[in-house]
């Protein structure tokens, strides 16, 4: 049952308003940030993730020289789903005709990680899938909500996209396009 | 000056005097914000509470130099959080967490706050999920270490993060990987040890109890296996835990020991155009908190561990009115429970493109089957005994089965078929009292015009005897091109026995996302009760409101 522990009856009612401590602590931040995206550079994180056969995956090395899609997607995200079984139809042509290449980072915890590997498969999807299970991948890059896609080129991020619409899979195949040349 | 002071001053520091070093590092900044606007309403009733405006915002920064990274995340609540999160989170902004870390091929070290997952996470786990207001980080150190590329070594001690405090518990933890992968198999093993140091002399114990008979010490073990070639695959994770008192609506009995564990195993089989696995789970007095006196909160706060329901995670509005939680806790009010026992399957198949039942592009089905049950024993209420059963399924706490189909019918249309049928024991998930068996039918339509317009459509129905009884609801999408996005929904309590309560719950909105920017905006009523993301579940109350969130990165 969820309730209300008496431990909490303790803590209530104590906000804090705003003070010149307060105001400090803002501006601080604010500086901050304007000097962090000052100089930000979008590039991937040097993380190993485990595949679907337990391997492990270098992401570093795995952008190595080429321009590959990361798409970030879970096994109970219906979009995602959607949009991975939209590319999934056209996946064989865009390799062959557009050197396109399509890496699905899952985000699936182990609540629902051992659903991964049969729905990959049992959705006939070719794609290489990663498993970012406590979701390290996922926070570096400040993604809140999948699905999210990016293009990653050298291991530089030149594009990215949140969320998907029925269609908006033509537009990435568009970008990478544009991007791979 | 504080500690917690020191160290943003000192990323900064490092941070800037690194612009005049040839190597200026990487950046990466995200910023979230979600508000909420609340308005007086018939239906979820008057906004009684201080504050209409509440807003939560997050503000995260990582700084990377050769093998260094310097990141904090800073959040702020004004003037209020939002409703139903909790009330630690009570300063307009401030600094949340903060972190160094080192990492080489052979090291990885982090000070400050940190997140880990040992195994599966049913021992140890810390992570953030903002719209739950979940953030566990543990604030203290952690260092892993790789002797060879098939060893993982990692230790760490921690403090978890309440609020922009810390927990009084204390978290020490010892986590080893063996990887003995040959070229077509994997073979992976694992050990982890957790302890949970929280002293007695910090808890408020039952009226009659002064003895202290329980140790400030708290031991958790466990061993893993993964195991995979060609096809199939299995997992094997058991846990025991030492013992600890009893805790129930907040009380700590310190005379009532028990020991806890958990059992859970999963196996598989896939190729191409088929997968099935079945997952089996066991778990006894599994309820594991940094500060015994937070068991089971509402906000989630100091979990040690991660105990999802493994039932499938539903998108649709109606299949959320009935959602499983796990049950680990052990109590004997005002229910006596031990744990939870239960499996779940699921089945993925494709019928080929060209066959009868496949048609042009071929048919994706989805099968989910999941049965859950209370851990049999034989107790003594008064006496607060017990003495659980291995193998023994007690009081039914949920059953689910659902089937989705899924058909492209041409390059423009497709559609999702959807059934569930569910048993759901509301007496024992939420401790209040029911049985509701449910259906539900939903009908998912999508559309492809052309310059990238396109039409999402989704009706839903749900038949049940019991509780608010029949529900429908209906949502349509429209997208204007892959940016703009608007939507209307309403779900409908048309089968209410009071016909005061027969209420609509709509919502109406847009968002526009561009790269790396979301920014989503509705207004609408919010259905009371629970709201669920991967398994772990938040009480979210009814109300009618604006809604605004904003996410970005650079």
């Amino acid at each position: 049952m969820l309730y209300l522990p008496q431990y909490y009856l303790f803590n209530r009612n104590k906000k804090y308003k705003t003070n010149t401590i307060m105001r400090k602590n803002a501006l601080f931040l604010f500086v901050l940030f304007v000097g962090f995206t000052a100089f930000a550079q979008k590039t991937i994180p040097n993380l190993t993730l485990k595949n679907l056969q337990g391997k492990s995956v270098s992401l570093t090395e795995l952008s190595k020289d080429k321009t590959l899609v990361f798409s970030f997607w879970a096994t109970w995200c219906g979009p995602c789903v959607n949009e991975l079984d939209a590319i999934a139809e056209q996946y064989e042509d865009l390799q062959d005709e557009k050197g396109f290449e399509l890496i699905a980072v899952s985000v699936d915890d182990s609540r629902t990680k051992a659903r991964v590997k049969p729905l990959v498969n049992g959705k006939d999807w070719d794609y290489q899938v990663l498993l970012d299970t406590n979701q390290e991948f996922k926070r570096k890059m400040n993604i809140s909500t999948v699905p999210f896609v990016m293009i990653v080129k050298n291991g530089k991020i030149v594009y990215s996209h949140s969320g998907y619409t029925p269609g908006s899979e033509e537009e990435l195949v568009e970008k990478f396009v544009e991007f791979k040349k | 000056m504080k500690f917690n002071q020191i160290l943003p001053l000192l990323i900064v520091f490092i941070s800037f005097s690194s612009i005049f070093a040839q190597d200026t590092g990487k950046v990466n900044v995200g910023f979230e914000s979600n508000s909420q606007y609340y308005v007086d309403d018939a239906v979820t009733g008057d906004f009684t509470e201080e504050d209409n405006f509440r807003s939560n915002n997050y503000l995260k920064a990582d700084y990377t130099i050769n093998k260094f990274t310097f990141g904090l995340q800073a959040e702020g609540f004004a003037p209020q959080a939002i409703l139903n999160y909790s009330p630690n989170l009570d300063k307009d902004v401030a600094v949340a967490t903060y972190f160094a870390n080192y990492k080489s091929k052979k090291i990885d070290a982090t000070l400050g706050y940190f997140y880990e997952q040992f195994g599966s996470g049913l021992i140890l786990r810390s992570w953030e999920d903002r719209q739950l207001g979940i953030n566990n980080a543990l604030r203290g150190a952690k260092i892993s270490y790789y002797p060879t590329n098939k060893l993982k070594i990692t230790a760490l001690y921690g403090k978890h993060r309440v609020g922009f405090k810390v927990s009084e518990g204390e978290i020490f933890g010892f986590d080893t990987n063996y990887d003995a992968s040959s070229e077509n198999n994997t073979l992976q093993f694992g050990l982890s040890y957790v302890g949970r140091y929280h002293n007695t002399k910090d808890v408020y114990l039952a009226d009659a109890l002064t003895d202290k008979r329980f140790e400030n010490l708290t031991n958790a073990f466990s061993g893993r296996i993964n195991y995979a070639k060609n096809n199939i695959y299995a997992n094997i994770e058991g846990i025991w835990k030492s013992k600890d008192a009893v805790v129930e609506l907040g009380t700590v009995y310190s005379d009532k020991l028990f020991y806890g564990n958990a059992l859970l195993l999963e196996m598989g089989y896939s190729k191409k155009g088929i997968g099935f696995t079945t997952t089996m789970r066991r778990i006894e007095n599994m309820n594991f908190y940094s500060d015994r006196q937070t068991q089971g909160n509402t906000f989630n706060e100091q979990i040690v561990n991660f105990v999802p329901a493994l039932t499938r995670q539903q998108d649709y509005s109606l299949a959320n009115i009935y959602v499983y939680q796990a049950q680990p806790k052990l109590s004997f009010n005002p229910l006596v429970k031990a744990g939870e026992i239960g499996l779940q399957w699921d089945l993925y198949y494709k019928l080929k493109k060209g066959t009868k039942l496949g048609g042009k592009y071929g048919t994706k089905i989805a099968l989910n089957f999941s049965n859950w049950y209370g851990l049999d024993s034989d107790y003594n209420r008064d006496f607060k005994r017990m003495h659980t059963k291995f193998f023994a399924f007690g009081e039914r706490y949920f059953t689910d089965i659902t089937l989705e189909v899924r058909k492209k019918l041409n390059k423009k249309n497709k559609m999702i078929f959807s059934y569930i049928n569910s048993y759901y024991n509301k007496t024992y998930v939420e401790e209040t009292h029911g049985i509701i068996k449910s259906n539900i039918l939903a009908v998912e339509w999508s559309h492809k015009f052309e310059n990238k317009k396109s039409l999402r459509a989704e009706a839903q129905h749900l038949w049940t005897k019991e509780d608010k009884k029949n529900w429908m609801a209906a949502t349509t999408e429209f997208n204007f091109n892959s940016h703009i996005s608007m939507f209307v929904g309403d779900m409908y309590n048309y089968g209410n026995d009071d016909t005061d309560k027969r209420s609509h719950y709509y919502n109406v909105g847009g968002s526009y996302a561009k790269n790396k920017t979301r920014i989503a905006l509705s207004y609408g009523r919010q259905r009371g009760g629970l709201l669920c993301v991967g398994g772990v579940c938040r009480v979210v109350s009814p109300a009618t409101g604006f809604s605004m969130s904003i996410n970005t990165a650079f």
